[in-house]
């Protein structure tokens, strides 16, 4: 009995701390929320309670002004261009580090170079790398920004695949390998299947890094039509820099598909994790 | 086909070759070629001249350089502490919780997913002196925040600091959950039955299983603090007074705002060596027997 | 040894960075213009520069594409020769890089041809001259004022000041109201304290000193110069008078400082005549009436009457690798030959953009302009004239001692330096640049 009450305290505990720092996020979130609905005349008045007029055109004014159905198909394509291309290229690397030859030379020789190259600022390549991409006629392409957005990715992404593949029981692999499957498809017909969570959680987080990216988006994309949100936004801010419901209407648009998009994924990652859990 | 070249070895260099290209192309390359612009006192333009070591001289003697280093220092140590405490004790709790955690684990990984222009868009509104909270006391009467905490050279590194760990935090729940969940079930409750308390479950069997993902989680946080840059640059600019610049910032001045390309590389330079020392001590680390 | 590097590098670097100039992307009978973006005044310049100069003929046709910060977007596309034919700079000192690296046509042949120096303001043309030649043209002059609330002034019987006295007396029987001094805020662009700067450089230490100082006649440690810098770190830290404390002021960008003018948060306004446009729309929405001043002369040494500071408020060029230099010629002689039609776009932009440096006469004006707008063009048309002027950072500093005039004066405020200290280092980047050849034409006094 005392046991089963200092349970239901603590986890009333539990729930206090955890509902605390839930508040830290959604009120100024809230705020946000508020202000792309409150017209401009409201601000000053009530600067952050909800808007006494609802004002939806700020929404519309962000979608016209933004230009938003354009910017949005040129996100999506820089993403799933770098998905595709990213995860090709980590998947492989880090099947080779964490299976294939998990104490050779590669995982310390790769390891450093991949450390190294994250590690370096972009203001550092910035610029020969642009000049490089003139010369290759990658500038003002989106396969160009891909490229980019692959190698900028790639580092984080092998590491995170590697260390879930660590975890993968071997005897899996030595029974394919007796049942006579070449090493691809080991890497295709074994490791996969098995570590498609991880490349879940890995792509959910390439997503967001190319979504929201906008040094590179802004240096590389030259023509308007081609350029994705993240720059849009960027410009929108400094042109409409006082008009908070404006600004913060675009803001939520941007927000808004990669949220969406994250929910769906994130029950599905759950699933997985706890189905992985129980069965392991 | 000669042996060497389908060796397990030789295979495990094919499937790594496509990642080293690529980001080789797109990363070492250029770096490198900028690397040798630090003998250079080229300003992005004109004539190229070789100066030696000059810039390296010029570099010790530049104070602003090392107030950005000393607050790349503090920046790191704080994102190794704050962020990393509050994940993994909000993760722990997490695990021991069935209703409602899809719905925390959502709210606490959602400032990860926008944009730090989007952030910081939030934070500047509510630490505004006329509008947000600032405007709100005002409104009440209450003289409080009426000067914004991005604006005093006190509190500046850690207003920016706090606006970036406030977006960064939920991630590290996430990974440290990811970790967790990997854990075998049944040594908990082996140690249940053996009268086992909750911290201790934590401290003798969730931080050793997950410790693989918890050292990813720090050389991650280290090394990000390194080009730390875009919460700088949109929030203060490294200002007031450069009481918030960090070294990428600085680096990003010299190179666009002073054209000083040569003397911008030769920060790029010191940032490498800083780089190298810290790889240098997890391949040590490594070395003693570590799984990192 | 050194010069076996320097070749190698030079050899090596130029190759990559220079290899692939050539390409430009766009047709011989059109020119492309990139031009500073700003959202109020973007389709006024498209229709009536624009489209009217596509209107009027059809030999050259002209797209105009508004760029946001596009110091920073012009820079790589020059260096990639995929630039545009015609682009906009911040100033002249930003030019002086393109010039050195070859990336900015001279329009020498075409002044020439054209007469253009004939229809410019001396001080303005040369603003332009490097090296003998001509590389730039301001879009637009400009000048340090400050804007006050006569309404305001005339209820509480306050005159305007003209001395250091005057100034202090009437900030403390503004702050005893409850009020700030001036509105103002550098959240929207941290550089806007170098016109701070250059307002007590002009009003403390005078334009002679300053002009021998950008000669380099003078110190930029000497007394005057430092106590100038003392002054206003003074005003800034120990008395707030821009929008009440250092730390406000940092925090507020255009819009706040000017609604708070507007609102009567402060009495007065010290800016640039690119207020007069917003100035005159915030007050049309009050029952207050406002008017300007030139800036008060703050010390005897800086001259009896008041001073204007030149500033040249973007400029225009042509591209190196442009294919049709030729036709951007034409788009800028046409915009030099018209004086009325330029009155008439700069008259919808409210005076404050695009205001060309042309030589203007009182029978060029639109005989509706505001009086008070009038009086600025025609009392600037004299101070200038007759020598009575003096320089803005922006317009005369090279680019490194430019850069530290802002950034750094923040250190001062901090009070982590000196203004001694802070001129010293001034100075050092003076010499250096200098000793780089990196100085920026000043004409002769």
């Amino acid at each position: 009995m005392a046991t089963a009450r200092f349970r239901q305290r603590s986890s009333y505990i539990n729930h206090a701390i955890l509902i605390f720092m839930a508040l830290t996020i959604i009120l100024p979130l809230l705020v946000l929320a508020f202000n792309s609905i409150k017209p401009s005349s409201e601000f000053g008045a009530n600067p952050l309670g909800f808007p006494n007029e609802i004002r939806l055109m700020n929404y519309y004014d962000a979608w016209v002004n933004g230009n938003y159905t354009q910017i949005f198909m040129n996100s999506l394509t820089l993403v799933i261009g770098t998905l595709i291309l990213n995860l090709t290229v980590s998947g492989l690397a880090a099947f080779s580090l964490a299976i294939l030859n998990p104490r050779g030379i590669q995982t310390i020789v790769v390891g450093l170079y991949l450390l190294v190259g994250i590690s370096i600022p972009a203001q550092l390549f910035i610029l020969p790398l642009f000049l490089m991409w003139k010369s290759l006629y990658l500038l003002d392409t989106r396969i160009g920004l891909v490229i980019i957005y692959s190698a900028l990715n790639a580092p984080f992404a092998t590491f995170l695949i590697r260390s879930y593949m660590l975890q993968l029981p071997t005897e899996l692999f030595e029974a394919a390998k007796l049942d006579g499957a070449s090493v691809m498809q080991l890497f295709t017909r074994v490791a996969l299947p098995l570590s498609w969570p991880v490349f879940l959680t890995t792509a959910l987080i390439v997503s967001l890094t190319v979504w929201n990216e906008f040094l590179f988006a802004i240096t590389f994309i030259i023509t308007d039509e081609y350029k994705p949100i993240s720059s849009i936004l960027f410009t929108f801010q400094s042109r409409f820099a006082n008009d908070y419901g404006l600004v913060s209407a675009a803001s939520i648009l941007m927000a808004a598909p990669i949220a969406i998009l994250f929910m769906f994924f994130q029950r599905r990652f759950i699933a997985g994790l706890t189905s992985g859990a129980t069965k392991g | 086909m000669p042996k060497f070249l389908t060796s397990i070895n030789a295979i495990s260099w094919y499937f790594l070759f496509p990642v080293i290209f690529i980001h080789f192309f797109v990363v070492m390359f250029p770096s490198v070629l900028s690397l040798l612009l630090c003998l250079t006192d080229w300003n992005g333009f004109g004539r190229i001249n070789y100066v030696g070591l000059e810039n390296f001289q010029e570099l010790f003697r530049d104070r602003v350089f090392k107030k950005a280093v000393k607050h790349n220092i503090i920046w790191t140590v704080m994102f190794l502490t704050i962020p990393v405490i509050v994940a993994l004790i909000i993760a722990y709790l997490l695990t021991g919780i069935k209703r409602g955690q899809l719905f925390y684990r959502l709210v606490y990984f959602f400032p990860y997913i926008l944009a730090s222009i989007v952030n910081c868009l939030i934070w500047r509104y509510i630490f505004h002196p006329r509008h947000g909270l600032g405007g709100w006391f005002e409104n009440q009467g209450i003289d409080f925040l009426a000067k914004s905490p991005f604006a005093m050279k006190e509190t500046a590194l850690y207003a920016v600091a706090w606006v970036d760990m406030w977006h960064f935090w939920g991630f590290l729940v996430i990974i440290y959950l990811t970790g967790m969940y990997q854990v075998d079930d049944s040594l908990y409750e082996a140690a249940d039955i053996e009268g086992a308390t909750k911290f201790q479950k934590f401290r003798y069997i969730t931080l050793p299983m997950i410790r693989p993902i918890f050292v990813l989680s720090l050389i991650i946080i280290i090394i990000w603090s390194v080009p730390t840059f875009d919460y700088v640059y949109i929030l203060t600019m490294g200002g007031p007074a450069y009481s918030s610049e960090v070294v990428a910032n600085h680096l990003y001045s010299q190179a666009f705002q002073r054209m000083n390309v040569g003397y911008a590389s030769t920060i790029g330079v010191m940032m490498f060596f800083y780089v190298g020392i810290i790889v240098g001590f997890f391949a040590i680390l490594r070395r003693m027997g570590w799984e990192v | 040894m050194e010069e076996m590097m320097n070749k190698i590098l030079n050899i090596f670097l130029t190759f990559i960075l220079t290899a692939f100039f050539a390409t430009s992307t766009f047709a011989a009978t059109k020119v492309v213009w990139w031009m500073e973006s700003s959202a109020d005044t973007d389709p006024t310049v498209q229709e009536m520069m624009c489209d009217a100069f596509n209107a009027e003929q059809d030999e050259v046709e002209l797209e105009c594409v508004f760029k946001e910060d596009i110091n920073d977007t012009i820079r790589p596309a020059l260096l990639s020769g995929s630039g545009p034919d015609m682009f906009d700079t911040p100033g002249a000192s930003y030019i002086k890089i393109y010039q050195d690296a070859g990336l900015v046509k001279s329009m020498q042949e075409y002044a020439d041809q054209y007469g253009w120096q004939d229809k410019l303001l001396g001080w303005a043309y040369n603003s332009g001259v490097f090296d003998g030649e001509l590389y730039s043209i301001p879009k637009n002059y400009e000048t340090m004022i400050y804007f006050y609330n006569k309404t305001l002034f005339e209820e509480n019987g306050w005159s305007t000041p003209n001395n250091l006295e005057e100034v202090e007396s009437l900030a403390a029987k503004i702050k005893a109201k409850g009020m700030n001094v001036y509105a103002y805020g550098s959240a929207g662009w941290q550089p806007t304290h170098e016109h701070l700067v250059g307002n007590y450089f002009n009003t403390y230490a005078g334009p002679d000193n300053v002009y021998k100082a950008l000669i380099g006649e003078k110190k930029w440690t000497d007394p005057e110069f430092v106590e100038a810098i003392e002054l206003l770190r003074k005003h800034m830290v120990d008395e707030g008078y821009w929008s009440g404390d250092l730390e406000t002021y940092y925090s507020l960008d255009w819009d706040d400082f000017n609604n708070e003018f507007a609102t009567r948060g402060s009495a007065m306004l010290m800016i640039g005549t690119w207020g007069f446009n917003v100035t005159a729309t915030n007050f049309g929405e009050t029952s207050d009436d406002w008017d300007w001043n030139p800036l008060p002369i703050l010390n005897s040494q800086a001259g009896s009457a008041p001073n204007y500071q030149l500033a040249t408020g973007g400029t225009m060029s042509i591209n190196a690798a442009s294919k049709n230099a030729d036709g951007a010629a034409k788009v800028i002689d046409w915009i030099l030959s018209d004086k009325e039609r330029a009155l008439k776009v700069t008259g919808s932009l409210g005076y404050g953009a695009w205001l060309l440096p042309l030589k203007y006469t009182d029978a060029d004006f639109d005989p509706n302009i505001d009086p008070r707008q009038k009086r600025f063009l025609t009392e600037f048309a004299e101070a200038s004239d007759s020598g009575n002027y003096g320089y803005t950072t922006w317009t005369f500093y090279p680019n490194d001692p430019g850069v530290h005039i802002w950034k750094d004066m923040e250190v001062v405020w901090a009070g982590d330096i000196t203004p001694l200290e802070f001129m010293e280092e001034s100075q050092r980047l003076w010499d250096q640049a200098r000793a780089d050849d990196a100085l920026v034409p000043v004409g002769k006094r």
